[in-house]
């Protein structure tokens, strides 16, 4: 509590001319020249603001949020207390077929709807690099989705999928004939994928983008050489042009998955994680039963579970984080 | 060899523009959906078959959400919050991303890969407390109460893309400085800062949309009509039984028109600045 309560009262002042404030803590070896030990201590001080900002909103309430899936606690008017200390949050979960669900939802929609954009955003990508007058509008264009608030592009699908005047279910029902097709959100499995497609439309152009951004940096030699042996396009393509882009794709491919895990706009306006708990991701979960059902110890266990396994995630890839340092660094 | 390219060269063309129309007809078709159905009364708008554009082109939505729902209040609330909090995030951004940089701290590799795990961590996870310590101190459903957080979730990832842009500085040029005898801070402020202009338009932009965006904090937070910021108002319109869509849909126009048209008016500018950012972040 104090430590949010300081970070909360320091609002963040930018530190200009702050240079001559008194050392804050900065490591000092001897080999180090004074000078050297004097631009280390100005850059504690320059970083000093942002981790002390962070450490209070981010770090702290994970740490305090681990402490509370441990606990029973009650809310009252003038707060909440913590009651008691118990593994019971945690067995419950062991024994919940939801939370079993949630996981399988997030960790399939997630799987699915990466592999599909990584797929489309490459593709959008070499077709945006070939092409020359109307690539920046192309862009533009596919910025908007990217741009759009996932709230909006949520109710504007719920409107689309709607069972009586939706204009998809007009088109399966009238265009292709589709007897079953009223219902595409009141059923498990095209709710599910009808998610997945409203997804992929809004995410598949920062796949592209990115993408593309690595295209462009492909050395040309390369390909004249190629050219020169004869290489079709597509052994091109998958003997010179992945090859080189995979380190851009596990950029894209990262980012992607992290916040793929985290899901919680689009399945909470347009299902509700409905029917029944079919588009219940952790995160709908989570909310669900901390603020709708208040019910905190267990709500703070999913909270943390969840961020296990996105830890988890974050360790494996960690080298990937690391040589990403790395790369830079060297530039 | 010779007489297979350029035979090869026009397939792959056709091809191309094939992939481009497809792509742009399926990025446009919902968008134009939005617009259109935005114009419809609403009588249209539940019309089967659907009409393919509106017959009866009307601005009546857009009246009824800025003076029966109210809209104005939450697009006044999200400007003032995510303005404050990319004015603060950029400013911070700056200085930290120039310390971890090119000052010679001890730890910056594991405060760099701290940042990058912090930034991608599930928002759920952190959402509790937060939530109990706000409420502690009286700043649920105000402004300040999302405009911390958002400060705090939008740095790591903002003092990554800084950091980058600060890196491909020439050092030269602080060196000159520094044997000018310039302070470290009047050398961040003028000299670095008009190199690194480019990434700070980044870090503004990838800031603005990131908490213009944003559903679940401003969710729990500020959840009094009041206080709601555009997602949240957009999301908890009408009831269980009736959407009232011909509002929601003029209001996403209203919010969404000024992003587009500044996207196509800016485009080239913002398509280099988001792939460099995106691609060394």
């Amino acid at each position: 509590m104090r430590m949010l309560t300081e970070g909360a009262a320091v609002p963040a002042p930018r530190p200009p001319g702050d240079d001559r404030r008194p050392r804050a803590g900065a490591p000092v070896r001897d080999h180090r020249d004074a000078n050297e030990r004097r631009m280390a201590r100005v850059g504690w001080i320059y970083t000093m603001p942002s981790l002390v900002v962070i450490a209070a909103v981010t770090i702290f309430p994970i740490l305090f949020s681990v402490v509370l899936s441990f606990a029973r606690v009650r809310i009252t008017y003038e707060g909440f207390s913590v009651e008691a200390l118990t593994l019971r949050n945690y067995l419950a979960l062991l024994n919940s077929g939801d939370w079993y669900y949630a996981i399988a939802f997030t960790v399939g929609y997630t799987v699915v709807t990466v592999a599909v954009e990584l797929v489309l955003g490459t593709l959008a990508a070499l077709i945006l690099e070939r092409l020359a007058g109307a690539r920046g509008w192309l862009m533009a264009l596919l910025l908007i989705p990217w741009s759009m608030i996932t709230v909006v592009s949520a109710q504007l699908w719920s409107y689309m999928y709607n069972s009586s005047y939706g204009v998809i279910t007009w088109v399966l029902e009238a265009v292709l004939g589709l007897e079953s097709a009223p219902l595409i959100l009141g059923r498990p499995l095209p709710a599910i994928t009808a998610m997945m497609v409203a997804d992929i439309w809004k995410t598949t152009p920062f796949v592209a983008i990115i993408v593309l951004a690595g295209l462009v940096m492909l050395p040309r030699d390369v390909y004249e050489a190629a050219e020169v042996d004869g290489a079709s396009s597509w052994t091109m393509f998958w003997r010179v042009t992945l090859p080189q882009l995979r380190a851009t794709i596990a950029v894209a491919l990262l980012f992607r998955v992290l916040q793929a895990f985290g899901v919680f706009d689009l399945p909470f306006v347009l299902t509700g994680g409905g029917p029944g708990v079919a588009t219940q991701s952790l995160a709908v979960m989570g909310y669900k039963v901390l603020f709708q059902d208040l019910n905190i110890g267990p709500g703070a266990a999913i909270a943390t579970s969840t961020g296990l396994l996105v830890g988890g995630a974050c360790l494996l890839c960690l080298k990937a984080f690391r040589s990403q340092i790395g790369r830079e660094e060297l530039s | 060899m010779t007489r297979s390219r350029p035979r090869g060269r026009r397939r792959v063309f056709t091809l191309v523009n094939l992939g481009a129309l497809l792509l742009a007809l399926g990025t446009a078709a919902p968008l134009y959906w939005l617009v259109a159905n935005a114009l419809k009364p609403g009588a249209e708008i539940g019309r089967v078959p659907p009409t393919a554009w509106p017959e009866d082109a009307t601005l009546d939505n857009f009246e009824d959400a800025f003076v029966g729902a109210g809209f104005g209040t939450y697009i006044g609330n999200s400007l003032l919050i995510s303005l404050s909090a990319t004015v603060v995030v950029v400013g911070l951004s700056t200085f930290s991303g120039y310390a971890l940089a090119r000052l010679p701290m001890r730890g910056r590799g594991p405060i760099m890969v701290a940042l990058l795990m912090i930034s991608v961590y599930p928002a759920i996870a952190v959402l509790t407390p937060l939530y109990l310590a706000e409420r502690q101190l009286g700043l649920l459903n105000s402004h300040l109460g999302l405009i911390i957080p958002y400060v705090a979730f939008n740095l790591p990832f903002a003092i990554w893309i800084m950091r980058n842009y600060m890196l491909s500085v020439p050092r030269g040029l602080e060196d000159a400085a520094r044997v000018d005898g310039a302070t470290p801070t009047r050398t961040v402020l003028w000299i670095i800062l008009p190199q690194v202009r480019p990434g700070l338009f980044t870090v503004g932009v990838f800031t603005f949309t990131a908490t213009w965006t944003e559903f679940l904090m401003a969710l729990t937070i500020n959840s009094q009509d009041a206080y709601r910021t555009i997602p949240v108002g957009m999301a908890l319109f009408g009831t269980v039984y009736e959407v009232p869509y011909g509002t929601i849909f003029a209001a996403a126009v209203s919010v969404t028109a000024p992003i587009a048209i500044l996207v196509l008016v800016f485009r080239r500018f913002v398509v280099s600045g988001l792939t460099a950012g995106a691609v060394k972040g």
